[in-house]
């Protein structure tokens, strides 16, 4: 319990870390490497014509109609559509899922009422429902942003209510030997708890909600990504398609990353290897 | 008996306590505690021992204010235990520590909770993590921390509540035989620098006849006192005195009382 002792636990994190940033270098140049092969080998793939370039174009064809696309106009109006509507969706998604998932943990009656519906719709494929939000909302953003929320609400809605079911009851007890009320229990310890629950939720949500908007357009829509990939698709224009679904993958890897950050600054109390 | 002095001289009695319980599974009510009579006089530190079963636990839960006894009284100061208070603070058989909150930030929740943080409590705080022999390690997080050093945060956390009585709830049993021999030496050291009456439950006897002024011997079946052993093993003890004949001495003769227990009542109490 010396001073000497804290150094010497500091160094050893600081080699651990070392080590660490390392490995991390190493399966990072790896996994470029893979892209890269694998791209290559897609050129040739189209190049040499082992499978037909109408069904796969080509890494460089794709490079060339991005480059042009994104000097269109509708394009970025496409983009903007499609982002409005799963942001709204989304958005929507979160801020009902939460506290319905948390309430529904916290209050056995709530649960009891809200449950048959959250297990019941969980397990229904939402896009079934599309036909009927197609009718009631109209071809525009707003039966969209429904599809959207539908499919996003889930995940959300059951990450927190397992995380308000798995609470760590010898807190509870401590806390009740404290004198805590209920609602400093609920702040202080179920709330804090949900937190890498809800952001493992909400990255299962993220993936639903982007599924969701290019199937909500595709459906039926008057513009969008899901709008230009259909109509892309119709007139054999597979290297512009192919560049829509490189804008949703794209959109869907930098959201997951933010979370990443912000899962990174939640649990910084968390064992590194965990 | 003691039963005979007066009640004021005491930190903590209860009187006639009977706890029971109904079964979840059979509906039966149980009979966790029966006519448990104690006094233990400020300052002094007492363990709890017997076979399991025995109502250790049941007790303690009783004594901070989680159960209500089914008849009888509990005072401390005088004052009657109706459900918890800020008067009574526990040291937990698991360390439950906020995993997202620093030591410093641990130590002080339970102050935190009676809303009573200022920066003076937070002086304080430090000085307990101190006195654990923590100093250094204010901000690192639990799973930073080895059994022991949880530990020694649980009991910072209970000091700074400036309880009256603290409850320490088999606080060393999860951790391995040496870090435990450790840790009771670093307990009798605290408790000697703040003398706070403290109740000790533990299934090692040796342990109780370590830290104990006197140990109350627990009997199963129903949970009761079967025997008050005072340990006149002078202080400031080391973890030597564990090899003197006279400490020896007052475990075989706890040993033989539970045997007794456990053979009146038709059961091994090694079983479990």
């Amino acid at each position: 319990m010396t001073k000497g002792t804290i150094q010497l636990t500091q160094s050893k994190h600081k080699i651990k870390k070392a080590k660490k940033i390392k490995k991390e270098k190493k399966s990072f140049f790896i996994s470029v490497a893979s892209v890269l092969i694998f791209l290559l080998l897609w050129e040739l793939a189209s190049q040499n014509e082992w499978i037909n370039p109408l069904f796969i174009s080509s890494p460089i064809e794709i490079a060339q109609a991005a480059v042009l696309m994104v000097q269109e106009i509708s394009f970025w109006e496409n983009v903007e559509v499609s982002g409005y509507e799963f942001v709204a969706g989304f958005v929507l998604a979160i801020l009902i899922g939460i506290p319905i998932g948390v309430l529904s943990g916290w209050n056995a009656n709530f649960n009891a009422v809200v449950n048959p519906f959250i297990s019941g719709l969980y397990v229904t494929p939402k896009v079934a429902l599309l036909p009927v939000i197609i009718i009631a909302f109209g071809i525009g953003p707003a039966s969209k942003i429904v599809i959207v929320f539908l499919m996003a609400f889930f995940p959300i809605v059951m990450s927190a209510q397992k995380a308000m079911l798995t609470l760590d009851q010898n807190l509870i007890k401590a806390a009740r030997t404290f004198n805590a009320s209920e609602f400093q229990i609920f702040k202080t310890i179920a709330l804090p708890s949900t937190v890498p629950f809800l952001l493992n939720g909400i990255r299962l949500g993220i993936g639903q909600g982007l599924i969701a908007v290019v199937v909500g357009e595709l459906f039926a829509s008057t513009a969008g990504i899901g709008y230009q990939l259909t109509s892309n698709g119709q007139n054999l224009q597979t290297d512009r398609m192919f560049v829509g679904v490189l804008v949703i993958t794209i959109t869907g890897i930098i959201l997951t990353s933010l979370l990443g950050i912000i899962e990174r600054r939640f649990s910084s109390w968390k064992p590194e290897n965990s | 008996m003691e039963n005979e002095q007066l009640e004021e001289n005491f930190k903590l009695c209860t009187r006639f306590l009977d706890v029971t319980y109904v079964n979840n599974k059979t509906g039966a009510e149980v009979i966790a505690l029966q006519n448990i009579n104690l006094s233990i006089i400020d300052g002094e530190f007492i363990c709890i021992v017997g076979p399991s079963g025995c109502g250790k636990t049941t007790f303690l839960n009783t004594v901070v204010g989680l159960l209500k006894p089914s008849k009888g009284e509990i005072l401390l100061d005088q004052q009657k235990i109706d459900g918890p208070g800020k008067d009574r603070a526990m040291v937990f058989q698991n360390p439950s520590l906020l995993p997202w909150r620093t030591v410093l930030e641990n130590v002080l929740y339970g102050v935190e909770l009676l809303k009573q943080v200022t920066a003076e409590k937070k002086k304080e705080a430090k000085e307990f993590i101190e006195m654990v022999g923590l100093k250094g390690y204010e901000n690192h997080y639990p799973h930073e921390l080895s059994g022991g050093m949880q530990q020694r945060v649980n009991l910072a956390r209970a000091l700074t509540l400036n309880p009256s009585l603290i409850l320490l709830d088999e606080p060393f049993s999860a951790l391995d035989a040496q870090t435990r021999e450790f840790m009771q030496g670093e307990l009798l050291r605290i408790w000697e620098e703040t003398k706070k009456t403290s109740l000790f439950i533990t299934h090692q006897i040796d342990e109780a006849v370590f830290l104990a002024d006197r140990i109350f011997v627990f009997g199963a079946r129903p949970g009761r006192v079967v025997e008050v052993v005072d340990v006149d093993i002078p202080r400031p003890r080391d973890l030597h005195v564990k090899r003197s004949p006279e400490f020896l001495e007052v475990v075989d003769h706890i040993w033989s009382i539970i045997e007794q227990e456990s053979s009146k009542q038709g059961f091994d109490n090694k079983e479990k």
